[in-house]
C-alpha cells in the first residue's frame, strides 16, 4: 500500500483525460449518432411493448401497408395491392423480388408464418391485443394471402400497416424469438450490425433495399442508437457533440437550445393525449369525485390553456373530446370546461364542499404538469396528495380500481381510430372508472359496425356523455421537441415514430 | 479531531496547571475557543429559526403558481426583481420563499428520522453492551446484517413499492440508519458497565431500569449525542438523494433535493437554479457535522478516534 | 488464526443466508409485478398471459423455495425485462460499476492518505488546515449535486471530460471523483489519527534519537503501521461505494449495476433487483470478512477476543 503508486494512478488518469477530446460525429464520418432514453427490452418486434421498439421495428423490418405519416393514407409496401374480399376477409397481392438481408426470398409463406405464428396465443406475443383479432392467414398463391378477421374490424389496415412487420418464416421458425432478438433479420431499409443491450445499437444501410418501397431509400450510411436514460446527460452529451439526435426534450430545455449554433431545434403535435381520469363508478370508495358537480368543478378549476401555452412546447393543444380530435370517428363537439376557479368554487359550495377537501391523485410521468395542476387545484380548495409513481405500479392502482384521480396519458399506439383509445377505457374493462352502461354500449355498436355513418353516430353520442358527465378530462394532446445536428436533415412525424430512414445530410 | 481541538486542548492544560478550574468550567472554556463548533452551532440555530419562522419571513406563498411568470431572473440576473429576490421557478412559484420552507422539510426529515434510528440503535447497542454474552452475539448478527445491506438500494426498493411521501421516507431511513447508533453505543456501553459504581449499583440491588437511566445512559450521552449529530446530516443526504431521483418527498412540498432535481432542466442554462437549493443542503449538513465535531471534541478531548 | 478464520467464516455465511431470506421478502412486498412485465399499454389480457408465463400465480411460499434452492446453485433467476438470466446480466455490468468503485477508491484513498501523512506530521499547519477543509466539505457535499456541478464544469462549459458512458478511462474520471469524495475524510481522518499514534509511539522515538532520516522513519516504519486500520476501512468503504454507485452511473449513463438497480426498481423487475441486493451484500461480507481476517492475522489481539 504505497501511496505513491496511487498518486501515479492519479496523475496518469488526468493525463488520460485531457488527451481525450469530445468525439465528433456526424457528417464526416456519415454516420448519425442518436441518443435515446429507454433501453430496448427485445428485438424482436413482437416481444417489446417499447417505443423504441416500434422505432427499430421500422427500419429494420417492412409491413405489408404503410402509413404516409403525412396524411395517414395505407400505402402499399410488401404487399402489391389489397382488397377487402368481405367484411372478415383481407387479401393482399405480393411484390416478387423482395429479398430479407440473410438472402431469404420474400413470398406469401412468410406473410402467413408470421401472422399465424404472432396471432396463436401460445406464441405469448407481447402485446395481444395487436394481433387478437386475426384469426388466421392463408396462402393463395406463391405472391397471394388473405388474412381471416374473427369478426369486424375496421382499424384492421392500421394494425397491419403498425405493429405487424413480416418476419423471414426458415429464419424464424428455425431461431425463434430469441435468435430474432440476438440477430434481427427483415427485409427493412436498415441492417442490425450490433447490438449491447442498454448501451448501443448499430445499424447499417441496406444497399439491396426494394426500390418501389413507399418508404423511399435510406441515406445515411450509419445509424448508432445511443442509451442515455438521463435527460439532461443527453443534452450535455448533444451540446458537446456526443450525440446528433434527441427527442422528447421539455419546452424549456428546447428553447434553451434553440441558442446553440450548432443544433436545429423543431416540433410538432402528436396523437398522445394526456388526461384526467375521475374515479365517477366509485370503485376506490366514497369520495367527493362520485358527484358529477365535483368533477366539473374539477375540470373549470385546471387551467389547461395556461399550461399548454406556458409548458408544453409548441404543437400542443387543449384536447375537449377523449379521444384524439383527428382519429377516425373522433369528434370536437362536446362540451368544453372552461378555466374558472370561481364557477368550479360554486359547484364545490354547491354539491357540500364549500372548503374543499383532500384526495389521492397517481400520475407517473411530467411531474411539472402534475405539480401545474395541483397548484390550480390548490386554489378552489381541492388539496391532493400526489402518488407520482412508475408508469406499471400507476397502471396497477388503477385497473385494480385503487385510483380516485388520475393524470396519465395515452398514445393509442399510433392507431388512428378512436376504438383504440375509447373503447379502451369506456367498455368496461378494468381502466374503465366510470362504468357507464350508455357509454359501453354506444361504443360497442361504433366499433363493431364497417358502416362509417353508423360508426360516427355511435361514437358521438359517448363521447357527448363522457364529457357532459366528466368522468376524464382530456387536457391536452402531447408535442414533442427535437433537436439535432444543423447538418441534418429531419422531419418529425405526429405518429411519434421518428424515421431516420428518410433523414439525410444537407 | 480537529485542530482546533489540538489547540484547545493544549491550552486547557496549561490553564489546569495554574487555576484548576471544575469540568464544566473547562467544557465552556474549550467550546468558546472552537470556533468550527461555533461556526456549526450559529448555522444549524440560524436555520431552525429559519424553519420555526418559515411562514413569516417568506416574501410569497411557496406553493402560489403563477405560469405567465415562470423562470425570472434572480436579483443579479438581467430579468431580476426585488420582488422575487432569488427568481421563480418553473412554475412561477417563488424560490427564495421555497428554500425557506425546504429548511423545515430538510430538518423535520433529519430530526424525526434520526429520533426512529436512534431509539432503535440505542437499545440495540446498549443491550448489547450491557448483557454481553448471547444478547451481544444475536444484535452484533443483526447489526452485520444490516450493515451489508446496501442503503440507498434498499430504501429506494422499499420507496418504490410503499409510495413516496414524507412520511414514508422518514421511516425507510429511520429503519435502516441506525447501525452507527448501535456500533457506538455498544462499545461505549460495554466500557461504562465494566467501571466500578455500576457494579456498586447492581451489588446494592438497582433496579435494571435505573442502572440504564441513572447510570448507563448519562455516561454515554456525549456518544449518543456525537452520532445524533451524524446520522442527522446523514439522513438529510439521503432524503435529498432519494428526491432528487424522484422517490423521496412529493411536490409540491419544497424538499431541496427535489428542487435540486426540478431544476436540472434548466442545469447548464441557469445553473443558479441548482446552485442554491444545493449550497443550502451543504450548508445545513456542514453545520450539523460541524457540530457534532465540536461536541466530540469538547467532551472528549482525550478521546481521539 | 485458523480457528478465528473458520469462525468468522462461519458467521459470514450465515450472514449471507439471512441476507438472501431479506433480500427476497423485500422485492416481494410489491403489488402486481405481470403489470410491470407487460409494460405500457398492455390490455389485461397481456397480463394475465404473462403471470401464468412467469409463474406468478403460485402462492408466494412455492416462489420462494424454488428461489432460494435455485440460487445455490448460482442461479438467480430471469429477469422479467429482458428475458435472460440475471447472473449474465449482473456478469455483464459488475466490471463497470467493479472499475467505477476502485477507481473512486483510488482516488479517495490517493488524496486522503498524503493528506492525512503531512497533516498529522505537521499538525495544526497550512496543510492540516487545508485537509481539515477538504474533509468537512466531502463530508456535507450531496453526491448528486456535486456530480451535476461538475458536468456543468467539466462536461459542457470547459469540455475536458465527456459527458456519459464508460467507454475510456477518461469517461471514469467525473464519476470516480464524485463517488471517491465522500469516502475521502473517513480515510483522511483515520490515517491522521493513525500517523498521530505512531510517531507518538516509543519505537518512532527511538527512531528519531538514533538519528534515522525522517523520511526514512515516516514511510518505512510510521506510514506502514499507520495505514493498517485504513486497508480494511478501504475494503469497507469499497463495499459502500458498489451499493451508493446508483446516483452517479444514472447521471453519467454509465452502464453498472447501480443503474441496473435503479432501472429494474423503476419496472419492478424483481429478479434483478433480488440479485443485485444479494450480490452486493456477499460483496460486502466478503470484503468485512477479508479485512477482519487481514487485521486478525497482523494483530494478534483481535483474534483472541
Amino acid at each position: 500500500m504505497n501511496y505513491r503508486k496511487y498518486a501515479l494512478t492519479g496523475a496518469a488518469l488526468m493525463g488520460l483525460t485531457v488527451l481525450s477530446a469530445p468525439a465528433s460525429a456526424g457528417k464526416a464520418d456519415d454516420t448519425l449518432k442518436i441518443g435515446l432514453r429507454a433501453e430496448l427490452q427485445n428485438m424482436d418486434a413482437y416481444f417489446n411493448t417499447d417505443r423504441v421498439g416500434i422505432i427499430v421495428a421500422r427500419h429494420v423490418w417492412d409491413n405489408l401497408l404503410y402509413r404516409d405519416p403525412a396524411d395517414f393514407s395505407y400505402k402499399p409496401a410488401l404487399a402489391k395491392s389489397y382488397k377487402w374480399v368481405d367484411d372478415v376477409t383481407l387479401e393482399f397481392e405480393l411484390r416478387k423480388g423482395i429479398k430479407f438481408h440473410n438472402g431469404e426470398v420474400f413470398d406469401a409463406d412468410d406473410v402467413v408464418y408470421t401472422l399465424n405464428f404472432v396471432s396463436n396465443p401460445e406464441n405469448k406475443v407481447k402485446n395481444q391485443r395487436n394481433v387478437s383479432w386475426i384469426k388466421n392467414a392463408e396462402k393463395i398463391d406463391p405472391y397471394r394471402v388473405r388474412i381471416h378477421l374473427k369478426k369486424p374490424f375496421p382499424a384492421a389496415l392500421d394494425f397491419i400497416a403498425g405493429p405487424l412487420p413480416i418476419y423471414p418464416n426458415e429464419y424464424y421458425a428455425k431461431v425463434g424469438p430469441e435468435g430474432m432478438n440476438a440477430k434481427p433479420i427483415g427485409t427493412g431499409l436498415y441492417r442490425v450490425v450490433s447490438v449491447e443491450p442498454g448501451k448501443e445499437m448499430v445499424f447499417e444501410k441496406n444497399p439491396d433495399y426494394f426500390a418501389e418501397s413507399p418508404k423511399g431509400q435510406p441515406s445515411i450510411g450509419k445509424l448508432v442508437f445511443r442509451t442515455i436514460p438521463d435527460t439532461n446527460t443527453a443534452v450535455a452529451e448533444l451540446m458537446t457533440g456526443g450525440i446528433d439526435w434527441l427527442w422528447k426534450l421539455s419546452r424549456d430545455q428546447g428553447d434553451n437550445l434553440k441558442s446553440n449554433p450548432n443544433l436545429v431545434v423543431t416540433g410538432g403535435g402528436t396523437m398522445r393525449i394526456g388526461y384526467l381520469q375521475m374515479d365517477a363508478a366509485g370503485r376506490s370508495g366514497d369520495h367527493p369525485l362520485k358527484d358529477v358537480r365535483v368533477r366539473r368543478a374539477i375540470a373549470h378549476a385546471i387551467n389547461r390553456k395556461a399550461i399548454v401555452d406556458h409548458l408544453l412546447p409548441q404543437g400542443a393543444n387543449v384536447v375537449n373530446p377523449a379521444c384524439y380530435p383527428k382519429q377516425m370517428g373522433c369528434t370536437n363537439d362536446v362540451t368544453s370546461y372552461a378555466y374558472d376557479p370561481k364557477k368550479a368554487k360554486a359547484l364545490l359550495a354547491e354539491a357540500g364542499y364549500p372548503d374543499g377537501f383532500s384526495i389521492p391523485f397517481d400520475a407517473y410521468r411530467n411531474r411539472n404538469f402534475a405539480e401545474a395542476m395541483i397548484g390550480d387545484l390548490r386554489t378552489v380548495g381541492i388539496k391532493t396528495e400526489l402518488r407520482f409513481n412508475k408508469y406499471a405500479p400507476t397502471r396497477d392502482n388503477v385497473s385494480a380500481g385503487k385510483s380516485t384521480m388520475n393524470f396519465m396519458t395515452w398514445g393509442s399506439y399510433s392507431i388512428n381510430d378512436i376504438s383504440a383509445i375509447t373503447s379502451h377505457f369506456f367498455k368496461k374493462g378494468p381502466s374503465d372508472l366510470a362504468r357507464d352502461d350508455d357509454v359501453a354500449k354506444w361504443l360497442e355498436a361504433g366499433d363493431t359496425s364497417v358502416d362509417p355513418a353508423v360508426r360516427n353516430e355511435n361514437y358521438t353520442k359517448a363521447l357527448k356523455k363522457i364529457a357532459d358527465q366528466a368522468y376524464w378530462l382530456s387536457l391536452w394532446n402531447y408535442a414533442y421537441v427535437y433537436a439535432f445536428n444543423k447538418d441534418l436533415d429531419f422531419t418529425p412525424t405526429a405518429d411519434e415514430i421518428p424515421r431516420f430512414f428518410t433523414a439525410r445530410w444537407k | 479531531m480537529t485542530l482546533q481541538s489540538a489547540k484547545q486542548t493544549q491550552s486547557a492544560t496549561d490553564q489546569q496547571a495554574i487555576l484548576r478550574p471544575t469540568p464544566r468550567q473547562q467544557m465552556i472554556v474549550r467550546i468558546k475557543m472552537h470556533y468550527s463548533l461555533q461556526i456549526g452551532a450559529s448555522i444549524l440555530i440560524a436555520m431552525i429559526l429559519m424553519a420555526i419562522f418559515a411562514s413569516f419571513l417568506v416574501p410569497h406563498d411557496p406553493y402560489a403558481q403563477d405560469l405567465s411568470n415562470r423562470l425570472v431572473d434572480p436579483i443579479w440576473g438581467s430579468t431580476g426583481t426585488w420582488d422575487h429576490p432569488l427568481g421563480t421557478d418553473s412554475l412561477g412559484r417563488d424560490y427564495l420563499s421555497r428554500l425557506i420552507y425546504g429548511s423545515r422539510i430538510a430538518l423535520m426529515i433529519g430530526f424525526s428520522a434520526m429520533l426512529i434510528s436512534g431509539v432503535i440503535g440505542t437499545i440495540l447497542g446498549v443491550a448489547a453492551g450491557y448483557f454481553g454474552g448471547r444478547v451481544d452475539a444475536v444484535i452484533s448478527f443483526i447489526i452485520l446484517n444490516r450493515l451489508s445491506l446496501p442503503v440507498t438500494l434498499v430504501a429506494l426498493a422499499v420507496v418504490s413499492v410503499v409510495g413516496s411521501s414524507l412520511e414514508v421516507v422518514v421511516v425507510v431511513l429511520g429503519l435502516l440508519i441506525w447501525d452507527r447508533f448501535a456500533v457506538v453505543l455498544r462499545s461505549a456501553t460495554l466500557q461504562v458497565r465494566n467501571m466500578e459504581y455500576v457494579a456498586a449499583a447492581e451489588v446494592l440491588g438497582a433496579s435494571f431500569p435505573r442502572i440504564i437511566f441513572k447510570d448507563i445512559l448519562p455516561n454515554i450521552s456525549n456518544h449518543l449525542i456525537v452520532v445524533a449529530t451524524l446520522e442527522m446530516a446523514h439522513a438529510i443526504l439521503l432524503e435529498a438523494a432519494l428526491s432528487f431521483l424522484g422517490m423521496g418527498v412529493q411536490p409540491p412540498l419544497p424538499s431541496w433535493g427535489l428542487m435540486v432535481s426540478e431544476a436540472r432542466d434548466f442545469m447548464f442554462f441557469k445553473p443558479w437554479m441548482i446552485t442554491v437549493p444545493g449550497v443550502a443542503l451543504f450548508l445545513l449538513v456542514l453545520a450539523i457535522n460541524l457540530l457534532g465535531d465540536g461536541i466530540r471534541d469538547v467532551t472528549t478531548p482525550e478521546g481521539r478516534n | 488464526m485458523l480457528m478465528f478464520a473458520i469462525k468468522r467464516l462461519g458467521l459470514a455465511l450465515l450472514v449471507t443466508f439471512t441476507v438472501s431470506i431479506i433480500s427476497f421478502s423485500l422485492v416481494r412486498m410489491t403489488g402486481d409485478v405481470a403489470t410491470a412485465i407487460a409494460g405500457e399499454g398492455a390490455t389485461e389480457a397481456d397480463i394475465e398471459i404473462v403471470r401464468q408465463q412467469y409463474g406468478l400465480d403460485r402462492p408466494l411460499s412455492v416462489q420462494y423455495i424454488e428461489w432460494s434452492g435455485k440460487i445455490l446453485h448460482g442461479d438467480l433467476g430471469q429477469s422479467l425485462f429482458f428475458q435472460r438470466p440475471v447472473s449474465e446480466i449482473l456478469a455483464e455490468k459488475l466490471p463497470v460499476t467493479l472499475t467505477l468503485g476502485l477507481l473512486a477508491l483510488g482516488f479517495a484513498v490517493s488524496l486522503a492518505i498524503p493528506l492525512g501523512v503531512l497533516a498529522a506530521v505537521k499538525p495544526n499547519s497550512l496543510i492540516d488546515r487545508i485537509s481539515l477543509i477538504i474533509a468537512v466539505l466531502g463530508q456535507a457535499m450531496p453526491t448528486f449535486w456535486f456530480a451535476l456541478v461538475m458536468m456543468v464544469v467539466f462536461g459542457v462549459i470547459l469540455r475536458w471530460l465527456p459527458v456519459s458512458g464508460s467507454d475510456t478511462l477518461a469517461h471514469f474520471v467525473m464519476p470516480a471523483i464524485a463517488l471517491g469524495y465522500y469516502a475521502t475524510p473517513a480515510i483522511m481522518r483515520l490515517t491522521r489519527a493513525g500517523m498521530l499514534d505512531v510517531l507518538s509511539s516509543d519505537y518512532i522515538r527511538t527512531a528519531r534519537a538514533k538519528g534515522l532520516d525522517t523520511h526514512v522513519i515516516l514511510f518505512k516504519h510510521a506510514l506502514r503501521n499507520a495505514v493498517i486500520p485504513v486497508v480494511s476501512l478501504a475494503a469497507v468503504q469499497l463495499g459502500f461505494m458498489l451499493g451508493g454507485s446508483i446516483i452517479v452511473e444514472s447521471i453519467f449513463s454509465i452502464q453498472g449495476v447501480g443503474h441496473l438497480a435503479l432501472i429494474s426498481i423503476e419496472r419492478a423487475d424483481f429478479p434483478v433487483i433480488q440479485g443485485i441486493v444479494l450480490v452486493l451484500a456477499v460483496f460486502y461480507i466478503f470484503l468485512t470478512l477479508l479485512a477482519d481476517i487481514l487485521n486478525g492475522w497482523l494483530d494478534p489481539r483481535i483474534r483472541i477476543s
